[in-house]
């Protein structure tokens, strides 16, 4: 699968030009009481020829705790595809509002190790609008492709939630589609507690360029209907990808589902177990995190080898 | 029961485990950097861990626990207390591999080697990784002593009133940092200016320093092209070459360069910076096993570390130069094997400064110095200009301190290993490392 027709983006998109054009076309709506429809685009947006900035790859990697190496870990693939995926959430076609939306889960496929000098095309589009008891989900697809040869290197599958509304013509789910309730969550023992301080967001907001409100401060998270700024789920996911360490093989895929949000400034615990072959070969690593004061997840995934 | 067991043949005697041969398998550096150049952002850890995941790959390590590994950085964050281990946890090698920190100035990495060596030889481990990283680039940077001072005795204070009594006492002068130097503490001199005093003293010509200076440059540049560092370096962050290498370099050119260290002695100024090494950023690895660890492996063996030498000398009040302690190590360790210059095939002297090999070059030929302060019946003996620094050494390939012994180990066992025998014996390798603080380390290596 590769998409609906691309369209090509002569450069990546400014993600804060992408914010302030989302907060206009949500005070535009509100005003006209207009909506994009009820469809998904269909076309894709494609840049060619990415390449990562190297000073900027370091402070990533630095910031999420991997070693600065010259491979991309899966997490700053993400970072760099993730305007083009905005862009296509920005569109005037595009049904939801994009300010406000709720990342519930991330799947992704790192095929094969990106080299940081490699050229890279990025192509992003929207797919499997469905309904939410909260609202409506939908997919935003990423693939990263080697520019040189067309191979593909890396895909993401980024599942949002524009909480509250509801579109017509689409159902939400009779039951919660067979998520675990935190009440049943019964924390293990940690093997890694993180200290979370107040300017994690704009940290990690400096080296991915999610300048989205909700993580900056507490006033532009108020803003926006929130408590406090909580951190970037990426950041977390990232974070525990590189806990996960070099014990994983080269081509892997990565899964995390987000669940309560992590307010600023927080303590979150982490458990990682490793999972090996009988073989003694590396075959996944599971990650849980949770709040150690209130038991609540914050989110649960896995590392896992590609057979 | 002591009595019965002697009477019993002493069964609960521990066995002598004779020595055995420490081996070098191969090694793996990256590429070093001029200061603020390419790995400007890259901290010692990144570093280390680099060199040690292209060590892996080379060898097929992956997942395999070594006996040992230890590595060092001369200019260290205190934070980075466990550095070589953390490096090891964040590559491909076992987590159950051990390590620890070392540091002996630039004589860090040679260290490695020789320690590691001796415990392979006595049978404590049967693999090693030995290694070293420096960064000029992300030095550590420290509070200045009044602010440390300031700091440490608010962290102790209880009350509020007492906290703001003890930051009322900051000064500006308090906020100015404290970077690390080359400087010696108890000299105040600068390793160069050290250095001037030592050349000055041996009457080194800047023709002769400069002339070295093309040397390395020119015999490394030949390396490269003739592909020796291919199985010796991995690249990164874009380097694939060191960046200090002017492989276009001239004896103008050099001779063109004004003098920077040892401007105030009454002599001519004779050290630029061309014949001197530059600030650099890198790190090197080295793996190191019992032959019959190598060949359970599959893996080559290139040389044996037959020996290793330190040295001090009290250069404080100026009785030697900071940098001759090698000239005083060499002749103890040769002695120890019935050895003289001419049983060695390969001289890797490093050059901190053209003027410190000069300088030692020139005392090993002095006969009074032979006699006097080397104990011998005359001079220790004339290095053959053909066996120095054959492949390039610091001045052209930089000199990230801790890593320089790494790199010298690695492309001398490589070379001896392609020189074979000489006159039916096993070529031999002379190293010669100086450091900070009038010491030094050398080591004898020979073909396996």
């Amino acid at each position: 699968m590769t998409g609906p027709q691309p369209v090509v983006l002569g450069e990546l998109p400014s993600l804060s030009k992408l914010y302030v054009n989302a907060a206009t076309t949500a005070a535009r709506r509100r005003v006209l009481g207009t909506s994009a429809g009820r469809k998904l685009p269909a076309v894709s947006h494609e840049v060619r020829n990415v390449r990562a900035d190297v000073g900027n790859l370091t402070a990533y990697q630095h910031l999420v705790g991997e070693t600065a190496s010259d491979i991309l870990p899966a997490g700053y693939v993400h970072a760099l595809a993730f305007p083009v995926s905005m862009s296509i959430m920005n569109r005037d076609d595009f049904p939801l509002p994009l300010l406000g939306m709720i990342h519930l889960k991330n799947h992704v496929e790192q095929r094969v190790p990106i080299q940081f000098t490699e050229a890279l095309d990025i192509r992003s589009w929207s797919a499997n609008l469905a309904g939410h008891r909260a609202g409506t989900q939908l997919d935003v697809v990423a693939e990263v492709r080697s520019a040189s040869s067309g191979d593909l290197l890396w895909r993401g599958i980024s599942t949002y939630l524009a909480k509250g509304v509801f579109l017509p013509g689409i159902d939400k789910p009779g039951n919660p589609n067979g998520a675990t309730g935190a009440g049943d969550f019964s924390p293990p023992d940690p093997t890694a507690l993180w200290q979370l301080g107040l300017d994690t967001g704009r940290n990690y907001a400096t080296v991915s360029g999610d300048f989205n409100p909700i993580h900056l401060s507490v006033l532009s998270a108020k803003a926006l209907g929130l408590r406090g700024s909580i951190a970037h789920g990426m950041y977390l996911a990232s974070r525990a990808l590189a806990d996960v360490g070099a014990v994983k093989a080269e081509s892997f895929t990565w899964d995390v589902a987000f669940e309560a949000p992590v307010f600023l400034p927080a303590r979150v615990a982490l458990d990682i177990a490793t999972v090996h072959s009988g073989a003694g070969s590396w075959e996944r690593s599971d990650y849980v995190a949770w709040n150690p004061r209130s038991g609540r997840r914050h989110f649960t995934g896995r590392v896992s080898a590609v057979i | 029961m002591a009595a019965a067991d002697v009477s019993t043949g002493a069964t609960r005697e521990p066995t002598p485990s004779p020595l055995r041969s420490a081996v070098i398998v191969g090694g793996n550096r990256i590429p070093f950097a001029r200061t603020g150049g390419a790995y400007v952002k890259s901290s010692n850890q990144d570093m280390l861990t680099a060199a040690l995941d292209g060590l892996i790959a080379r060898f097929g390590l992956q997942d395999e626990r070594i006996g040992e590994v230890a590595a060092g950085a001369v200019l260290k964050h205190s934070r980075d207390f466990n550095l070589t281990r953390e490096a090891v946890l964040g590559s491909a090698l076992s987590p159950e591999t051990p390590a620890y920190d070392l540091q002996q100035a630039c004589a860090t990495g040679l260290e490695t080697v020789i320690g590691l060596s001796n415990k392979i030889k006595l049978g404590q481990i049967d693999s090693a990784i030995a290694g070293g990283v420096d960064s000029a680039s992300d030095a550590p940077i420290a509070v200045s002593e009044g602010l440390r001072e300031i700091l440490l005795d608010l962290n102790r204070a209880k009350t509020a009133v007492q906290k703001l009594k003890i930051i009322g006492r900051i000064r500006p002068k308090d906020l100015a940092p404290d970077a690390p130097n080359t400087g010696e503490p108890r000299t105040g001199l600068s390793m160069g200016e050290h250095q001037a005093l030592t050349t000055a003293q041996w009457k080194i010509a800047r023709e002769a320093q400069d002339e070295l200076a093309y040397n390395s440059h020119r015999n490394l540049a030949a390396a490269y092209e003739r592909g020796f560092f291919d199985d010796l370096i991995t690249p990164y962050r874009g380097l694939s070459r060191d960046s200090n290498l002017r492989a276009d370099t001239t004896l103008e050119k050099l001779a063109s360069l004004k003098p920077v260290f040892g401007k105030s002695l009454g002599s001519e100024a004779t050290m630029t910076a061309g014949n001197s090494t530059p600030l650099t950023d890198g790190a090197s690895t080295v793996l190191l096993a019992t032959e019959e660890w190598a060949d359970a492996h599959g893996l080559p063996k290139l040389a044996t570390v037959l020996d290793g030498e330190a040295a001090a000398v009290d250069f404080v009040h100026g009785k030697d130069g900071l940098l001759m302690a090698p000239v005083f190590a060499v002749p103890r360790m040769l002695a120890r094997h019935g050895l003289t210059f001419e049983d060695i095939d390969f001289f890797e002297i490093h050059e901190a400064f053209a003027g410190t090999v000069l300088s030692t070059l020139a005392a090993w030929e002095d006969e009074e110095f032979g006699r006097t302060r080397l104990g011998l019946d005359g001079a220790l003996g004339k290095v053959d200009r053909a066996k120095l620094n054959v492949n390039g050494s610091s001045l052209a390939a930089g000199h990230p301190f801790a890593a320089t012994g790494g790199r010298i180990v690695a492309s001398l066992a490589k070379m001896l290993h392609e020189k074979g025998a000489v006159d039916g014996r096993p070529a031999r390798g002379l190293i010669s490392v100086c450091a900070a603080g009038g010491q030094g380390v050398v080591a004898l290596l020979e073909a396996a």
